[in-house]
């Protein structure tokens, strides 16, 4: 992938973000036309510059709850893409994705488990510090059971997943049965994956999380390259390899956290986006990552625009809809996998 | 903390050293009182039937596996004194690589051996660097191809350029020719030997024992995780010491034209 066109695939996508920003902010039971929109936002940074929403709620709807629900869903889905290009580098395998195997789950515990005992330890910030905590366990957990000689088999991998997932559902259930109702809807809708209740808060909650996420993931991104080479090669040309390992697995534990605490489980964004950036950039990270990362928030904003807008008056999980995508590619990969391999052995 | 950059050292110094190692793995005694110097300027053929510890203790003086008990020296310090960079500008390791994880192209693969001058003076050669490498394994016309899609042999030189790339003054070599058609083994050892003309040291690890008998400059015979002989070809690749090490009968006869060892297993 020469330099050229790298930087055309990220112009792209970086074009495509913003415009997918305007147009998304538009569109809901209150119609916004983005000219009106890009006034709103001139207006707020203080250039008298295009016009106002004409509705008389319109500059209202948009910053109380169209631009956090964007803004949420960029950080959201560039954390989930970003974590799972991570992911797939360090277990070696282009099958690994945070939803799978389970650490999504994993870091849905300990939200779950903040929003039914009510503790805060720091403020806004418990909910996603919670959620760090249980899935950096959740990942040193799958790390270690279905890691061989620095590679991850496709099998065990998935079927690691399937233990993790299940453990983590169990404890999830067993929150969603001690909680009292309100906390019981709020963790139900969750569970599904929603941007339904973004707000500002919790934007500035994510946002440090998503941010220092990502650009750790761009400085590790010459060290993954080197990991495909498996352990031993990597060593000799100068890799710490244990560090290494352990880094990516703290950062994509920082990911999930972020992707998780607000959003819910929101699945296959770690699988899809990173999958389609190699096809059309090749694997190397140092692309692949940043690239991921803007993917990531491109497919987010799509996704959440379907979910709110496929059924009128309904806010369907977001959730369903990657899902609805996600878990089909996962099956072709899988399929088209298992047959260059010759089957599982 | 400051990477120290690699001084060349003069032909026919110590650049490499294992003193009294060894090493149990999986309860089994892998290498037992190995002593081993490695000079600059010489193809050093390790050779020995399989589980002698030829590739062990090459893993040892990589750095892959630390020894129990012994020590190992790289470019005059204790390997452990070099930091994971520092050990990578000082020796290049070439393994049988089997596969890789993603779809890396050949050209990357080759320049992911500049990565430890990332940063450095020298990262000014990387593009000279990994052109000569690339040519002189022979792999320029399949640059752009993925790795996965080679066959074992072109996997092998591929790797080999990797390890050239690297530029370093120690190259390591794992049965670099166990894959490779005869005119690519040749090439291999022409090119250790052309390495080590330009003062730099080569270990390699060859079964083809007529291999080490032409390359070589100095083989040492391993069996058992120990060291059963060494010294030049034509002292340590004997009927006696051949027999012995491999439990069954060699014959080794003098090359009419060029005097040296011609080694065959009696059939």
């Amino acid at each position: 992938m020469s330099r050229l066109r790298s930087l055309g695939l990220v112009g792209f996508l970086v074009v495509a973000l913003v415009a997918l920003v305007i147009v998304a902010a538009g569109i809901g039971q209150l119609r916004i036309p983005p000219a009106e929109i890009v006034g709103s936002i001139l207006h707020r940074l203080g250039l008298d510059l295009g016009p106002m929403p004409a509705h008389p709620q319109g500059d209202n709807a948009l910053w109380k709850v169209r631009f956090p629900r964007v803004a949420l869903a960029v950080l959201v889905g560039a954390s989930l893409a970003t974590a799972g290009a991570l992911m797939q580098g360090v277990f070696g395998n282009p099958l690994a994705e945070p939803s799978v195997v389970g650490v999504s789950s994993g870091a849905a515990v300990g939200a779950s488990l903040v929003i039914v005992t009510g503790v805060n330890f720091l403020g806004n910030w418990t909910i996603a510090a919670a959620a760090f905590v249980t899935g950096l366990g959740t990942t040193l957990l799958v790390h270690s059971l279905s890691r061989a000689g620095g590679r991850t088999e496709v099998v065990t991998l998935v079927l690691t997943g399937i233990a993790v997932n299940s453990l983590a559902f169990t404890l999830i259930s067993f929150a969603t049965f001690i909680a009292n109702t309100s906390a019981r809807e709020q963790l139900v809708f969750w569970q599904l994956g929603s941007l339904n209740g973004a707000t500002w808060p919790a934007v500035t909650a994510v946002l440090p999380f998503t941010v220092v996420g990502v650009v750790a993931s761009i400085i590790l991104a010459r060290r993954l390259d080197l990991l495909s080479l498996g352990d031993r090669s990597a060593a000799h040309l100068g890799v710490d390899v244990e560090r290494l390992r352990l880094t990516v697995i703290v950062v994509v534990a920082l990911l999930v956290g972020a992707g998780v605490a607000f959003a819910g489980i929101i699945g296959f964004v770690g699988l899809v986006v990173p999958h389609l950036i190699r096809m059309i950039a090749g694997p190397g990270h140092r692309l692949l990552l940043p690239a991921s990362a803007l993917g990531g928030a491109v497919l987010t904003i799509v996704a959440d625009l379907l979910a709110r807008t496929l059924i009128r008056n309904a806010d369907l999980p977001i959730g369903m809809i990657t899902s609805l995508v996600g878990a089909p590619f996962f099956f072709w990969l899988l399929r088209r996998t298992r047959i260059r391999q010759g089957g599982w052995g | 903390m400051k990477r120290r950059l690699p001084t060349r050292m003069d032909s026919g110094a110590t650049i490499a050293e294992a003193r009294d190692v060894s090493l149990r793995l999986g309860g089994a005694v892998i290498l037992d009182g190995v002593s081993l110097t490695v000079r600059t300027g010489e193809v050093l053929a390790l050779v020995g039937p399989n589980g002698a510890g030829k590739s062990t203790l090459l893993g040892v003086l990589s750095g892959d596996h630390t020894p129990d008990t012994g020590a190992v020296h790289l470019a005059g310090e204790p390997l452990s004194h070099w930091s994971p960079v520092e050990t990578a500008m000082r020796r290049a390791v070439m393994l049988q690589q089997s596969a890789i994880s993603f779809p890396f192209s050949v050209a990357d693969i080759v320049a992911m051996g500049r990565s430890p001058w990332h940063n450095t003076p020298r990262a000014t050669h990387d593009e000279a660097a990994i052109q000569e490498a690339l040519t002189t394994a022979d792999i320029t016309p399949f640059t752009h191809r993925t790795f996965n899609s080679l066959s074992g042999g072109e996997r092998a030189r591929v790797s080999l350029a990797r390890a050239l790339a690297q530029q370093t003054q120690l190259l390591l070599l794992d049965e670099p020719t166990a894959a490779l058609d005869l005119h690519h083994q040749e090439a291999v050892l022409q090119l250790a030997r052309a390495q080590a003309a330009d003062a730099d040291a080569v270990v390699v690890v060859v079964h083809d024992l007529n291999l080490a008998a032409g390359y070589a400059d100095r083989v040492v015979v391993l069996d058992g995780g120990k060291v059963m002989a060494e010294g030049g070809p034509k002292e340590v690749l004997t009927a006696e010491v051949l027999s012995g090490v491999y439990r069954h009968p060699v014959e080794v006869w003098e090359h009419p034209g060029h005097g040296g060892p011609v080694i065959l297993p009696r059939r």
